[in-house]
């Protein structure tokens, strides 16, 4: 049995093309997992997905430059202005930050559109933007995301103590000396460059799922960031396993063609869906026992690194509970 | 100019009217999406909505009608996981303090997007020749739209901004200060609700007509805009109404004369209003700004 689904799980990546999407999707999936991580903690969801967009124009002026080889670097310097542009306008609150993404979004986004309908190929060009080719990805291409997989683990692991404290308490990561801006503008440039790394081969669609659900998957079923980080990432690789296998197996044996960066996202929806599921079922359970009360109604905030010496105001920290997101 | 000389063309002052009357429901609309921070479920809508457009179009079901009900479903799901007030602000004052880790609005709006998004695709993959209706589907047509749309979007317009002009004394209060409307004992939730599907119908009309990221552009930017000329939200909802109306028509006519991607050119539009407001307004409105604070409390 075991041996069977063994094989059922590894035969397919025989073939190279599908094993280099398959190191692609382990890579992305995982350093997407962790860096999902702070995107949670801090509410960044929608400035994850609005990078997604903005690095259209950025691909697009790239090609136009210098072909395939244009598109990383364009949609780099792309993402990074976005992310740039955002921290600054969030800093002086004069806009909401949402409404700030939105217009950042939708004005980047139609550059790329206005300088791509002077093409003729327009559409194939869109769609290919949308759902990436991870079944065409070159060793190339995963060197480079390789790479930034390895700057932004580094990156995040670095200054994972001063990112949360920020992200629990900004007001007294201000207070202890720290620089909120420059530290908000490098988780942000982290997440610009995960997306960019990941949009070339997996498509717009799957950054943004690979980026929040893992790890909101993980923070359901775990209070404890370590346990939550290293969940997400497992759950983001696995997820780029499954995905890919299904819609392998789904087209060559039953002949029904199914876009495999959207079978990836199907599949780490079940797996939201599924803790949702346990979370629910755990917190039902726990109200029939007597001693419950305490426990549903404050659950423990995912304490992190809060209470360490860096904090002056650790005490409370924890007591207010969840992240509270990104009051700057 | 271009514009000026198709103007007796059909399609011309068909797009021209869709435009006029999507830039007034959009901007009454963004209005209440900005005070409350409703952006990024806005974005939510329009790309949730897709598997709506794809089933529908499977079935050969209107288009408009497979858009509504999963728009329906979407804002339902956000509201039932995450609360009703559906805001993507970290300090909402009715966001609960604890115990929603992984629950919270911004990622379960972002799950439902990506997975609605997901849906449409793997549903379209499955067919032949879908990139193209893709594209349509993001940056619209409006050059395309017909007569049934048009009464579409009158229709939707008309019940849209009847319904924000009785309810809004309630749904202002509820905007700034939830607490005490629950307190007057107005039905905060019901009030709540009736923001999101009016956001919904609009979001369901306005995308088949000119793609979702026009639709995200006009609900946003002009009431940003507006946001930052206006400290009273008549005002501001009445200069986000003209300014929607006018980007569109603007935007027509640049698409015209340089022959570029027309629902592209209107969001750019949209874009160098709210840049020349955000460089020009702090000069010319001095530094007493009073404080409309909503979307700024944090």
């Amino acid at each position: 049995m075991s041996a069977s689904l063994g094989t059922l799980l590894t035969v397919p990546f025989e073939r190279p093309y599908l094993t280099r999407a398959l190191i692609e999707l382990l890579l992305l999936g995982g350093v997407a997992g962790i860096v999902g991580v702070f995107v949670l903690l801090r509410r960044l969801a929608f400035l994850a997905d609005a990078l997604t967009h903005t690095v259209f124009p950025g691909v697009v002026i790239g090609f136009l430059v210098s072909g395939q080889h244009g598109i990383f670097p364009g949609a780099l310097v792309i993402g990074c202005l976005t992310a740039t542009l955002f921290t600054g306008l969030a800093a002086t609150r004069r806009v909401a930050e949402d409404a700030t993404l939105a217009i950042l979004l939708t004005g980047f986004f139609a550059v790329g559109v206005v300088l791509v309908s002077r093409r003729s190929s327009y559409t194939s060009d869109l769609t290919a933007f949308l759902f990436g080719r991870v079944l065409t990805v070159s060793d190339g291409d995963i060197v480079t995301t390789a790479v930034v997989t390895g700057a932004v683990v580094v990156l995040l692991a670095a200054l994972r103590k001063e990112l949360l404290l920020v992200a629990f308490d900004p007001q007294a990561a201000q207070a202890a000396g720290y620089r909120v801006i420059a530290l908000d503008l490098a988780l942000n440039l982290s997440i610009a460059l995960v997306v960019v790394a990941a949009v070339r081969a997996v498509g717009t669609v799957l950054v943004i799922a690979l980026i929040v659900v893992p790890a909101a998957a993980a923070r359901l079923l775990s209070d404890r960031l370590l346990v939550v980080t290293v969940l997400a990432a497992v759950f983001g690789m696995a997820s780029g396993w499954i995905g890919l296998l299904v819609s392998y197996q789904v087209s060559v044996d039953h002949g029904i063609r199914l876009a495999t960066g959207a079978t990836v996202v199907l599949v780490l929806v079940a797996g939201y869906l599924l803790a949702l599921a346990a979370t629910a079922a755990r917190a039902r359970s726990r109200r029939t026992a007597p001693d419950a009360l305490a426990g549903s109604a404050t659950r423990p905030a995912l304490a992190g690194e809060a209470t360490g010496p860096a904090a002056p105001s650790a005490p409370e920290a924890p007591a207010r509970a969840a992240p509270r997101g990104p009051v700057r | 100019m271009t514009l000026w000389d198709t103007l007796g063309d059909g399609y011309t002052r068909r797009a021209l009217t869709e435009a006029v009357l999507v830039g007034l429901l959009c901007g009454a609309v963004g209005v209440h999406v900005v005070l409350r921070r409703l952006s990024f479920l806005t974005v939510a809508l329009t790309h949730a909505t897709f598997p709506g457009v794809v089933l529908a179009e499977l079935l050969g079901a209107p288009l408009v009608l497979g858009s509504a009900v999963f728009g329906l479903a979407v804002v339902a799901v956000v509201a039932l996981v995450a609360g009703a007030r559906g805001g993507s602000g970290g300090a909402l004052p009715t966001a609960e303090p604890g115990g929603r880790g992984g629950r919270d609005v911004s990622s379960v709006t972002g799950v439902v997007l990506s997975g609605g998004f997901a849906l449409g695709v793997a549903l379209m993959s499955a067919q032949e020749g879908f990139s193209k209706d893709l594209a349509a589907f993001l940056v619209g047509s409006i050059l395309t739209v017909g007569v049934p749309d048009l009464l579409v979007t009158a229709v939707t317009a008309a019940v849209v901004l009847g319904l924000l002009a009785a309810l809004r004394k309630e749904l202002l209060l509820g905007a700034f200060d939830p607490t005490a409307l629950a307190a007057g004992g107005y039905p905060a939730r019901r009030l709540d609700l009736v923001v999101l599907v009016a956001l919904e119908l609009t979001v369901v009309t306005t995308v088949p007509a000119v793609g979702t990221i026009m639709a995200i552009a006009l609900v946003v930017g002009p009431a940003a805009t507006a946001r930052l000329w206006c400290a009273r939200t008549g005002p501001m909802t009445a200069l986000a109404m003209a300014l929607g109306a006018f980007a569109g028509v603007v935007g027509l006519a640049v698409s015209a004369q340089w022959d570029v991607a027309a629902g592209g050119a209107i969001v750019l539009v949209v874009s160098a209003f709210f840049t020349g407001s955000l460089l020009l307004a702090p000069w010319l409105r001095g530094s007493a700004r009073p404080a409309l604070a909503a979307g700024q409390r944090g």
